[in-house]
């Protein structure tokens, strides 16, 4: 019998809290640490409580999470029966699989930032979400109260500057994993199927049938607990906005651009805009699979405003039929072909993820160009499932890098996430006609800064292991 | 002088040759070397490429000791393969990154080799949720196979399993052997002696006598299966 109480609060739904802050934590006490964990399932002594699944009726104005590292497990004195029963590519850790998820260059593990610098060093990832700096400073203060636990080695903050829009200007947040089990109030229409519990939670079913992920020993500790890819992933808003421009300069050069855009409908574009101006905005929205409005292109091809306007409950109800208008190369079918046609016939909604991330650094602004110094900008992201590697990984590796799903895309990267590189970039623009433009020397936009693996116990092994050594 | 000179840098040329400087190398100097050194096996499979046209056509090479080595053995794992034909075909077509299996009896062992695309954890998953039996079938033959099946329920720990028991892939350029020291040693600074990379590659190939050389040799540019099935218009 699922118990939706024994699960933490951030994985089945989204606080849609506007600010996070993310602690990163070292164990300095291991008895120290474990009490501290055992106090977070009740609250006691004023140390923050753990926000779980529990219906609540009023959102609570903190929640509070705990993500921890496999050196964070061993650190709190974890059996080493335990330990050998999770994954290995949680026991490696998310440096060790750098390559797998295109971390390479600079965005290897060797150019991140304290405190991810120390992969080793890091235990728990304690996260607070609030409305405003104030609750985030006093969670944090009751979190670290007991200063013999942990030592805190950084911190990243993030905020949502304008809803559910993201630095690169998209309408974001829109498509997640939708369960049986969980009453979702919205109901949007969804052709994908439901996702069972066992996408996000172990110890139950998952979408490859037959198949089941083991649950780390001893049960107490693996059940209904989950992994977490945390990402901070900087954005080069800069770079993408002059790469559209460049890109368009380029398609005004091309025989055959009247198809993709023909003469007089740039206003169904963008009232006022230029064709240079539309043609980016076509670009942007191929890349992505939507336009930035968060309109898809599987529903609207032509224009981000259709007649009649598509409602905001609309926005999902979308598959992949052969003529679908939205490019096989773009971010969004790449990352979840959902019913599409893909090389690998069982992995349909099979590496779907829950997505619960948050930008950080200021919102660009095109008429106030960066200073040099202008602080970085991006997203922390994680990227939730009962494995990591038949999920997170599995889309990193074939479909977001290689692009194995589909022959047309094989031997290119995501257009948005993927490790790209000027030399070797590549993306193609996608007419009705079947017909493409090939837009070459497309530079990487999203550079990874830092991230861990981490297992999101479920409140029973939060309990369990705040008990260890007792 | 001169002559002198000539005779003892041709004695020392020729010492590794002669019978006697062999035997010691072989039983005294490499098992010294090895004891003095500890050398952790290296992983099998390919090195995973940074260019994701790199990224097709990888090779897996198994070689799998069977429990019964005797004639009867080797039978009882050609059967296997022979009443499971249907299936692998059937596999391959549903896993749509495969683009050769072949199934060979060397001495004692059964080897699978196969050439596939992308990732290995991923075709071997998904080879697991198209055809997990046939795997079983296989692997219940074979050394140590049983704490891994069945394969859907054992999951993680068969495709590590499987990982273990592919060949680990020499690379063609001499001086990647130390790139491969340095990760599976979790190394992070160059200090590695040049001079003592054919030290390193001997006592490697002593912890791991079965290799591959390379990692396969195309005549063509890589290209993965759908590829192929597109260009000869035989769907994907």
């Amino acid at each position: 019998m699922f118990d939706v109480t024994d699960v933490q609060g951030n994985i089945l739904r989204g606080y849609r809290q506007p600010r996070v802050r993310h602690l990163i934590l070292a164990v300095a006490d291991a008895t120290e640490a474990r009490s501290w964990l055992g106090a977070t399932v009740s609250g006691a002594g004023s140390v923050p409580q753990v926000t779980s699944q529990a219906p609540w009726d009023e959102k609570p104005s903190v929640c509070f999470n705990i993500g921890l590292t496999f050196e964070g497990l061993r650190a709190l004195g974890a059996a080493s029966s335990s330990l050998a029963s999770f994954p290995t590519e949680f026991v490696e850790g998310m440096t060790a699989r750098a390559e797998k998820l295109g971390d390479i260059g600079d965005s290897a593990p060797e150019h991140w930032p304290a405190p991810f610098d120390k992969p080793r060093d890091v235990h728990l990832i304690a996260s607070i979400y609030a409305k405003d700096v104030a609750d985030l400073d006093r969670v944090q203060g009751q979190a670290l109260q007991n200063g013999r636990a942990f030592r805190l080695l950084g911190v990243r903050e993030g905020f949502n500057f304008h809803g559910d829009y993201v630095h690169f200007g998209y309408h974001d947040n829109i498509s997640q994993p939708r369960f049986a089990e969980i009453h979702d109030p919205a109901d949007y229409p969804d052709p994908q199927p439901m996702a069972p519990l066992g996408t996000v939670l172990l110890g139950y079913p998952n979408n490859f049938e037959g198949l089941l992920w083991r649950v780390p020993d001893p049960v107490a500790l693996g059940r209904n607990g989950t992994f977490n890819a945390f990402r901070v992933l900087a954005q080069d808003v800069v770079g993408f906005e002059s790469y559209l421009t460049e890109a368009a300069k380029y398609l005004l050069t091309q025989r055959g651009v009247d198809e993709l855009l023909p003469p007089g409908d740039e206003g169904k574009i963008g009232p006022g805009l230029s064709r240079e101006a539309a043609l980016r905005e076509i670009v942007a929205a191929q890349m992505c699979g939507r336009w930035r409005n968060g309109v898809p292109l599987a529903k609207s091809p032509d224009t981000p405003y259709p007649e009649p306007p598509l409602p905001e409950e609309q926005l999902n109800n979308f598959d992949y039929p052969a003529a679908s208008g939205c490019p096989y190369s773009s971010h969004i079918r790449r990352s979840n072909p959902r019913d599409a046609q893909i090389v690998q016939r069982v992995a349909n909604n099979s590496r779907r993820l829950v997505r619960r991330g948050m930008p950080y650094g200021p919102p660009y602004d095109p008429d106030k160009p960066d200073a040099a110094d202008a602080p970085e900008r991006g997203l922390l992201g994680n990227f939730i499932g009962a494995s990591l590697g038949a999920q997170f990984e599995a889309m990193c590796t074939d479909w977001v890098n290689v692009g194995l799903q589909d022959p047309r895309v094989t031997g290119s990267n995501d257009p948005l996430i993927g490790a790209n590189a000027r030399e070797t970039g590549w993306f193609d623009v996608v007419l009705k006609s079947g017909n493409t433009f090939r837009l070459r020397s497309l530079p990487r936009f999203v550079r990874t800064r830092g991230g861990a693996y981490t297992f999101l116990p479920s409140i029973s092994a939060i309990r369990y292991l705040g008990s260890l050594g007792k | 002088m001169a002559g002198l000179a000539d005779w003892f840098e041709r004695f020392v040329d020729e010492l590794p040759n002669t019978a006697i400087m062999k035997f010691m190398a072989a039983n005294i100097l490499v098992p010294y070397w090895a004891w003095r050194t500890p050398v952790k096996p290296q992983p099998g499979g390919p090195h995973y490429s940074v260019q994701p046209g790199d990224n097709v056509q990888h090779m897996m090479n198994l070689i799998m000791p069977l429990k019964d080595k005797s004639a009867v053995g080797r039978a009882t794992a050609a059967l296997a393969i022979a009443a499971n034909k249907d299936e692998i075909y059937a596999g391959l077509d549903n896993v749509g990154t495969v683009h050769f299996a072949r199934f060979v009896i060397v001495g004692d062992n059964i080897c699978m080799f196969s050439v596939y695309d992308g990732d290995f954890t991923n075709y071997i998953r998904d080879f697991i949720a198209t055809i997990g039996s046939v795997f079983d079938a296989v692997v219940s033959l074979v050394e140590g196979g049983e704490d891994v099946i069945p394969s859907e329920r054992n999951v993680e720990k068969f495709i590590d399993w499987v990982h273990a028991h592919d060949l680990y892939q020499v690379s063609d350029q001499a001086t990647d052997l130390f790139r491969d020291i340095e990760a599976v040693n979790g190394e992070t600074e160059i200090t590695r002696d040049l001079r003592l990379l054919p030290r390193d590659l001997i006592l490697q190939l002593h912890v791991n006598p079965n290799v591959s050389l390379g990692s396969g040799y195309r005549a063509y540019p890589g290209y993965s299966v759908a590829q192929v099935r597109e260009q000869f218009g035989i769907g994907w």
